[in-house]
């Protein structure tokens, strides 16, 4: 025990020497308000991820050097970014700036933690998409820096031509199923307990039955849901066919999906670009392809969009805004995070000179049919009704029609509140 | 340790090694304790500095409530240490301090949390909502142009030097609409300096940029022109609002159809219409969150069954988890066994890995067409363990097991260290069956100083939000039956759903309140479960 | 005050549990009764062998099953991740093939993270753990002393209130913690958040509790005399606590701070909002990153990470058993 009591003495010993240390620094902190260099003495922080912190580096070199203002970059979980950030901003030690996806915006402005970001000009140097992604209610609240879909990854030696419908698919690889050519006709990562509403809604979509009713502006309006019109319950009857035909199994995790069909178990794939270096490494001989449509419309997937927002409670709005409009949503920012993430990025210019990439081209392509995922706070109340319906559905217990209804009645209760 | 001869009936009391060896002299005794008293004051001193500190800070603050406490707490503990005598006191007194700060308190904020409306939507004061208000409802003017800026200063007052789409060069400040001025151009023709007043560097725009963001300069003396802002002090664009603040009538208006939003008294500006303005803020609710609990259908159906079940799960995987733990203890307790400390240490592994890893890997092992108990161990079966109601319960409660047995397999090896052996062998010289020696001597022994950590871990298991969460999500769902809870679900992960997953996103104060209705059962529960306890002690 | 199974009678004790145990009725009483050497010795070899054999598994062959099964029990859920660990592609679930690559370069990769710096994190799990381990035994030790020899008022209420406090669902504590350290960070930056002096005072908050329950039944059964003999010879009580008493509780000291360092090492919830910057966080924290997001996972990586983690608290473990088995033996010197 005696060691235990020498350490908090020394313990007690550094905290003093600290606070002692902190006092006199304390008055040297205030900024000489009219001195004759006015300097500016703050820094920026930002909050990203591991993956996007390495890139910003640079970013943020460049802007100490030219502006002074150091940028701090604090690695943070990106999923628990948000959550985060809403709770501390209010308190006034939240960051200047963070990194985000697009679908958690509605969230934050709910919050009233983070502050519109005019692009001015530069608006239009970006994806539309990602542009609308980043907007809330008709204002723009981010930089978007990259944009990402799903697409039919198909293996090319299995089924050598791209289906024109989803039936078509379903017939080809049950067909090469039954030469023994495949294990699966399609694959798609699903749970067991919430299926996979985003994956599979480009096929709803194909339906006619987006989340929300779409205005006239073309954004979501969170009060009318479009789910449950005649489309979405012609979807229903569908994932029941589907799930008895086997096409859908939920016993078939992301992780397998991929595993399986890297093991050239598979014809198609209905997957992200997040899956391609695995595929690349197992030597399939893939193409990408559009989503082929079940119900006749255009299978639009969902866009994810990520970007960065600036926090309300932010002391230094002018820097924030400095360094995301000059110095992240330049080109060489942007395509530098494009080459550490693999997702397209949201720069037109960077887009461009990414296309010279076939698989970001083909990924593109279907991604400039799609729609942004709904970005208001509603959706989290959507999802887990939307994802354990769809396993009832597929799995076959109930009536697909009347499960899908009650589901939208749920959502909408929920809702409404 | 081999002197004690079979059947030696020992006294239980004063092992004579025990006292302190050689000769004790009163000078060494006496040196001892100045040495003591030296840590003692030198030890006070640093807790004194450091609050002193602490207090010096908060009266600069004004802080008053919190100095007062400070002060006290600081008294308090002087009192405690240089006073003689209250031993109990010198002895809680470090440990409580911690209790109280980083878990008394926390409880106590948490249970305030429950009289408030803290949560998505409500997150900040109303000064913070004004704010955000105002400035999510500046927009800018659509297809309107960009104005080439730089900002000026003269006699502490800022303006706005544009040079506009058409070359001219225009100079205002908030309270002077834009006027022409001659200006100093540079050479791509943007406005850079005007006489009388100084130009802001980019350094002198950081330097004040709380203030240059705020800047709002009229176009023209008509409001409805709106107003040029600029975010980042080069570039300045037209803005106008949509939402007026009255601040003396603290009051919104919507100036494009004229309608008021006032406080509503529930933390948000509302109209007539019932339409909220986001973000509100957050206020004290009294007891509203408590009537909402008790009133909730989506927890007032599934109620009696995910309550049995609770229960059901907490017990279960305490007795399960012990029951093992403790078998394990007694079959490695083994003195002439080969390598027991490798096994000791293989068994610790569940304990030693993540637990969100373990579920991760279950959820695999548990898959019902790839799952190596399906595939491999049953030679692929479809057996459903996790999407059937009562195979999912099993399936917790033996991931349960296996996260947890290692723990109760150490508190027991600790703890049957303390069991004095004189007593069993008396009772074995007396004749008594080894089982009946184990089951009457030790394990009630064992049972007084274990229960405790039992009642904890049923408390622990109770609200064991994380497993069940990461596992199976508290499905499966039976979707046709329309009710949100699943079979797994124990009240903790349904409060999660109702409390984070309706209506307006994730309600704390809903929360909270429901943390306290279900702190009040487990407690309840505990104190019973103590009474037993204590009349066992009283027993030996 | 002799430690029950750590001498030959703890051996008999063994035997004597048998029957119950591992089911075999078999050792009866006659064949335990001819022990001692020259009985053996006298025996003819293939008689004694037999008997040795079946004295052997009656002693400790079973528990060498029970341990084997355990073994697979214990392990074999986590030799998944071990597989995962060794393979460039490797996922946690999607295969049942076992150990079809053998490659070491995620341990490699492991290290050579800038933005993820695995070495700091578990330097920092281990200084944080150590320090939290060792501060809770301290403050744990010092309330079960007086909870278990000192009488005064409140003792009871104090000591449940110890364990209710700990039972409130902690769904919501998160919140408050933050406020409260970025409260106190404004005072002292010290242990603010972002600090991990301040992460390691928010887990001595915790040091109470089950601890001291754990250590209060321990300290029951060591004899008030020993005390008074000392406080006869003229020690102080804190002398007494110090020199004595805490000696005698060893095993229950290794135990506790055995546990508390494992909590302390992979809590993840607190660490995670406490800890900013990539530099000063602990490997709960920084392993989570490599799978948090479903498109940028890495199984691999992520598992030759906790693969490595679990190492320390095996080793600590593995140090501790001699003071959690052998610890009374040490301490009450014969």
């Amino acid at each position: 025990m005696k060691v235990t009591s020498r350490s908090f003495t020394i313990t007690g010993a550094l905290a003093m020497s600290a606070i002692v240390l902190a006092g006199c620094t304390a008055p040297a902190g205030e900024p000489g308000e009219g001195s004759e260099e006015p300097q500016f003495e703050g820094s920026l922080t930002v909050w990203v991820d591991a993956d996007r912190a390495g890139v910003l580096e640079d970013a943020a070199a460049a802007f100490e050097d030219e502006r002074g203002v150091s940028v701090e970059l604090v690695t943070k979980d990106f999923g628990a970014i948000r959550d985060e950030f809403i709770t501390q901003a209010p308190t006034g030690n939240g960051p200047d700036i963070i990194v985000g996806a697009h679908d958690g915006l509605g969230k934050l402005v709910q919050n009233g933690v983070v502050s519109p970001l005019e692009l001015g000009d530069k608006a239009s140097e970006f994806q539309d998409v990602a542009v609308a992604a980043m907007s809330y209610e008709g204002q723009t609240y981010g930089l978007p820096y990259s944009v990402e879909n799903i697409a039919l990854v198909r293996n090319v030696d299995i089924a050598p031509e791209a289906p024109e419908t989803f039936d078509d698919l379903i017939a080809a690889g049950q067909a090469a199923v039954a030469e023994g050519a495949a294990e699966y006709p399609f694959l798609v990562g699903l749970d067991p307990a919430a299926a996979d509403p985003y994956h599979l809604y480009p096929l709803q979509a194909s339906f006619g039955a987006p989340v929300f009713e779409i205005t006239a502006d073309g954004t979501y309006d969170p009060t009318t849901l479009a789910l449950g019109n005649e489309g979405g319950e012609a979807f229903a009857v569908k994932l029941r066919e589907w799930g008895q035909a086997g096409i859908l199994n939920t016993n078939i995790s992301g992780d397998i999906a991929r595993e399986e069909f890297v093991a050239g178990k598979s014809g198609y794939f209905l997957t992200g670009p997040w899956n391609l270096p695995a595929i690349k490494e197992a030597g399939i001989n893939y193409a990408i392809d559009p989503i082929p449509s079940a119900g006749g419309e255009t299978a639009t997937p969902f866009v994810g969009v990520q970007g960065f927002y600036i926090s309300s409670e932010s002391e230094n709005q002018l820097a924030a805004n400095e360094f995301l409009v000059n110095y992240v949503g330049t080109d060489e920012v942007q395509t530098a995070l494009y080459e550490v993430g693999g997702r397209a990025p949201a720069l037109l210019s960077a887009f461009e000179a990414a296309q010279s990439d076939a698989d970001v081209a083909a990924f593109g392509a279907v991604g400039a049919e799609g729609v942004p995922m709904p970005n208001v706070p509603a959706m989290d109340v959507v999802w887990s009704d939307w994802g354990s319906t769809e396993v009832a559905i597929i799995n076959g217990q109930g009536d697909p029609v009347e499960l899908w209804r009650a589901m939208v009645e749920s959502i909408q209760s929920k809702i409404t509140g | 340790m081999s002197n004690t001869t079979p059947g030696a009936q020992q006294p239980l009391l004063a092992p004579p090694a025990a006292r302190p060896s050689g000769p004790r002299t009163a000078a060494r005794s006496h040196a001892q304790t100045v040495r003591g008293l030296l840590i003692k004051i030198a030890l006070l001193g640093i807790v004194d500095a450091i609050a002193l500190f602490a207090m010096f800070i908060l009266v600069m603050r004004e802080e008053w409530l919190v100095f007062a406490i400070a002060a006290v707490v600081t008294v308090i503990i002087n009192v405690i240490y240089l006073r003689p005598g209250w031993l109990p006191a010198k002895y809680l007194a470090p440990g409580v301090f911690f209790l109280a700060v980083f878990q008394i308190f926390v409880v106590g904020y948490s249970g305030y949390i429950a009289f408030t409306n803290y949560g998505d939507g409500h997150n900040s004061t109303k000064e913070d909502a004004i704010e955000s208000i105002i400035a999510n409802s500046l927009t800018r003017v659509p297809d309107s142009p960009t104005y080439r800026l730089t900002v000026v200063e003269q006699f502490g007052t800022y303006g706005f030097l544009v040079t506009d789409p058409d070359g001219d060069t225009l100079l205002g400040t908030p309270e002077q609409p834009l006027e022409e001025v001659d200006a100093e151009e540079d050479s791509t023709g943007k406005a850079v300096s005007v006489a009388g007043w100084t130009s802001l560097g980019f350094g002198d725009l950081l330097a004040n940029q709380s203030i240059v963001v705020d800047l709002s300069v009229p176009l023209s003396d008509d409001p409805n022109d709106g107003a040029l802002r600029t975010p980042d002090g080069s570039s300045a664009y037209v803005y106008t609002s949509d939402l007026v603040y009255d601040e003396t009538a603290d009051t919104f208006t919507d100036t494009t159809g004229g309608e008021v939003y006032v406080d509503g008294g529930d933390g948000s500006f509302v109209n007539e219409a019932g339409r909220e303005l986001q973000p509100g803020w957050k206020i004290d609710v009294g007891f509203e969150n408590f009537q909402r609990a008790f009133t909730n259908e989506d927890i007032r159906g599934p109620l009696l069954s995910v309550t049995l079940w609770t229960f059901a799960f907490a017990i279960l995987s305490v007795a399960s988890t012990f029951v093992l733990g403790l078998f394990l203890a007694i079959v490695f307790n083994a003195p002439h066994m080969r390598g027991k400390k490798i096994y000791r240490v293989i068994m610790v592994l569940p304990y030693a890995f993540p637990g969100f890893l373990s579920a991760l890997v279950f959820l695999g092992l548990f898959n019902e067409q790839f799952g190596f108990f399906n595939q491999v161990l049953l030679g692929g079966a479809s057996i459903p363990w996790l999407t059937d109601p009562w195979l999912a319960k099993f399936s917790i409660l033996f991931v349960n097991l296996w996260l947890g047995f290692p723990y109760m397999f150490l508190i027991c090896t600790g703890a049957l260290q303390s069991i004095p052996e004189e007593l069993s062998e008396a009772a074995t010289v007396d004749g008594a069956k080894p089982f009946a020696v184990f089951r009457l001597i030790k394990f009630p022994l064992l049972l007084v100083s274990v229960a405790p950590l039992l009642i904890s871990s049923f408390a622990f298991n109770f609200n064991n939000f994380n497993l069940i969460y990461m596992l199976t999500g508290g499905g499966p769902r039976d979707i046709e039956a329309g009710v949100d809870a699943g079979a797994t679900d124990i009240l903790i992960t349904l409060v999660y759903k109702v409390a984070f997953g309706e209506g307006t996103g994730r309600d704390y104060g809903l929360a909270s309140a429901f943390a306290i209705l279900i702190f009040l059962i487990v407690a309840t529960v505990s104190i019973i479960s103590f009474r037993q306890t204590k009349a066992l002690e009283e027993l030996n | 005050m002799t430690n029950p199974f750590n001498t030959q009678q703890g051996a008999e004790i063994g035997d004597r549990l048998n029957p119950l145990v591992a089911g075999s009725g078999a050792t009866d009483r006659a064949s335990r009764a001819p022990r001692t050497v020259q009985t053996a010795d006298g025996r003819v070899l293939p008689t004694r062998r037999r008997r040795s054999f079946g004295r052997w598994f009656a002693d400790t062959g079973w528990r060498h099953l029970i341990g084997v099964v355990m073994l697979v029990f214990a392990a074999f859920p986590l030799l998944y991740v071990l597989s995962a660990s060794l393979n460039p592609t490797g996922t946690l679930v999607g295969s049942n093939q076992l150990f079809r690559v053998v490659d070491f370069s995620n341990y490699v990769e492991l290290f050579q993270r800038p933005q993820q710096p695995y070495a700091a994190w578990f330097l920092n799990s281990l200084v944080i753990g150590l320090v939290t381990a060792a501060g809770t035994v301290f403050l744990a030790a010092l309330a079960a002393y007086a909870f278990s020899r000192l009488r005064f008022t409140g003792r009871r209420v104090g000591l449940l209130t110890l364990l209710l406090v700990q039972m409130f669902p902690q769904l919501l504590g998160v919140v408050a913690i933050f406020l409260l350290m970025s409260g106190i960070g404004e005072i002292f930056p010290q242990v603010g958040i972002g600090t991990q002096s301040g992460l390691i005072l928010v887990y001595l908050g915790g040091a109470l509790g089950v601890n001291t329950y754990l250590m209060y039944g321990f300290f029951n059964t060591i004899p008030v005399s020993i005390d008074e003999a000392a406080k006869l010879d003229g020690a102080s009580h804190a002398q007494i606590f110090f020199g004595i008493v805490l000696r005698l509780v060893a095993p229950i000291l290794a135990v506790v701070g055995l546990l508390s360092f494992i909590g302390t090492f992979s809590e993840f919830v607190i660490a995670s909002i406490m800890l900013t910057d990539p530099q000063t966080q602990t490997l709960a924290v920084g392993l989570y990153q490599f799978v948090s997001q479903e498109t940028s996972r890495n199984w691999a990586i992520f598992s030759a990470g906790a693969v490595l983690a679990a190492i320390p608290v095996m080793a600590l473990f593995l140090y501790l058993q001699k003071y959690i088995i052998g610890g009374l033996t040490a301490g009450s010197v014969k």
